[in-house]
């Protein structure tokens, strides 16, 4: 391409016509589960998932994805396919109560986080860890421990050690986040703008005539 | 005090900033996949954050605001290495001069963080986070395609190998540095290459990739001193084309 005008640059190459390609083999990323904590204090929250290729690229993937705008103290992820998930029930159904109980397994036991849907529609947030051998024990111990309380739609058991957790030095990298007030719409006052542009045409209409 | 090796540092710092960030936001709404994009263009945006945090310095020392420094000057006022300004070309070669720059950033401004111009320690320790990231997500990459299929790797390897001589110019020396290293206002361009050098050396030795003899190349010189390629003015152009149709504009 002769032009060195970037924008002529960024166009993709022209695709011909009735062309066709096969598959690529390697197109599909597998998914992560991205969970954020707004506040110190406050516990963790779901708040989506990113396609990546393994769980350090998703952790990189996903720091911008979803915690880019709003408050964000810390991050983690994990492989969804390493989230524990409960039968999603309806109506007034506790999930707990679908829950087969697991006797105590013998062996050596291993830290769970474990999280609570409180209502369809919501975003499953983090009610504690529970120490166990296995995931269905893990969920058996957490209905020991919370059940019957406000009642839950679903619960997730997720071993700790599959998690990228964010490191303490990493916590800084949030730290010019509250600045960042552009990246939020509100901010640009785009209604206000418009109203004060409309009423100085009418002024400038009115004048004319 | 005489304020211009100050200001120079400052100018090359927000330059690079500016024009880097803006390269890379070209990639906008064009990235690899939907993440990365979101990623590579907030970074972008970091970049232009950080130098107008830069230029607001130089304000303060008697430059003129920041939207006329960056919008009305033309190429060859710039100070920007040769590196920042070349064409986005191929993500490969986007990703190793990200890896490039920023591995120098992150540094530079972890020197700065100790300098003795207070406020400038200030800038660098309020977005040694942001610069995390950027590193973050750099050497990620790097690891992650240095040593994933065939063609990622001969991708990464053929840019690394094109962009070494550019990126040493990062580095291009000046007569007025020795006073900035005797007051403690940054360690200067000799010690920030020799960390560099280092460092990626870490990173790439975590990959299949291998990394040039820096000490066999020349470096790719004179964006410091306002010598720039062809490439610079058209970005210029487009950068402040709303500035040149109204000055006052605001969104």
């Amino acid at each position: 391409m002769k032009s060195l005008d970037p924008r002529v640059r960024r166009l993709p190459p022209a695709v011909e016509l009735n062309q066709t390609l096969p598959k690529s083999p390697l197109d599909q990323f597998v998914t992560f589960e991205v969970f954020v904590q707004p506040k110190d204090g406050k516990p963790f929250e779901h708040e989506g998932i990113v396609h990546a290729p393994n769980l350090e690229m998703a952790y990189v993937l996903a720091k911008e994805a979803f915690t880019r705008r709003f408050d964000c103290v810390s991050m983690y992820v994990v492989e969804s396919g390493k989230v524990n998930v409960s039968p999603l029930t309806e109506g007034d159904t506790n999930a707990y109560d679908l829950i087969e109980d697991v006797p105590g397994q013998a062996g050596e036991k291993e830290s769970y986080e474990i999280y609570h849907l409180a209502k369809r529609g919501k975003q499953h947030v983090h009610a504690g860890s529970v120490q166990a051998c296995l995931p269905r024990e893990a969920m058996t111990i957490a209905k020991q421990k919370w059940y019957p309380g406000k009642g839950v739609c679903n619960i997730w058991a997720i071993r700790t050690a599959d998690i990228r957790f964010t490191s303490p030095e990493e916590k800084d990298l949030w730290l010019t986040l509250p600045d960042k007030k552009f990246r939020d719409a509100a901010e640009y006052k785009g209604g206000e703008k418009l109203k004060s542009f409309l009423e100085a045409k009418g002024q400038q209409n009115l004048n004319h005539h | 005090m005489d304020n211009r090796p100050l200001k120079e540092l400052l100018y090359k710092i927000a330059d690079d900033q500016l024009i880097l960030g803006h390269r890379n936001s070209e990639w906008t709404g064009m990235g690899p996949l939907l993440e990365e994009d979101i990623a590579f263009s907030s970074m972008a945006q970091d970049k232009v954050g950080q130098s107008l945090a830069m230029y607001t310095l130089l304000q303060s020392l008697g430059e003129r605001e920041p939207d006329l420094v960056a919008f009305t000057r033309n190429a060859n006022q710039f100070h920007n290495c040769v590196l920042v300004e070349l064409p986005n070309s191929e993500y490969d070669f986007s990703l190793v001069r990200h890896f490039f720059f920023d591995t120098a950033e992150a540094i530079r401004f972890e020197l700065l963080s100790d300098s003795s111009f207070e406020p400038l320690a200030q800038v660098a320790r309020k977005i040694r986070g942001e610069l995390r990231y950027h590193t973050l997500h750099a050497n990620t990459w790097m690891k992650q395609l240095g040593s994933a299929t065939q063609e990622s790797m001969s991708r990464l390897q053929a840019s690394l190998n094109l962009a070494m001589p550019f990126a040493l110019g990062i580095f291009e020396d000046s007569p007025l540095e020795e006073e900035l290293i005797a007051s403690a206002v940054f360690a200067g361009e000799q010690e920030l290459k020799n960390r560099w050098i280092k460092k990626v050396e870490e990173i790439i030795g975590q990959t299949n990739l291998s990394l040039p003899d820096v000490k066999a190349i020349e470096p790719i010189l004179g964006g410091r001193i306002g010598k720039h390629t062809e490439h610079l003015q058209p970005l210029l152009d487009e950068m402040s084309e709303v500035f040149r149709i109204d000055p006052a504009a605001d969104w």
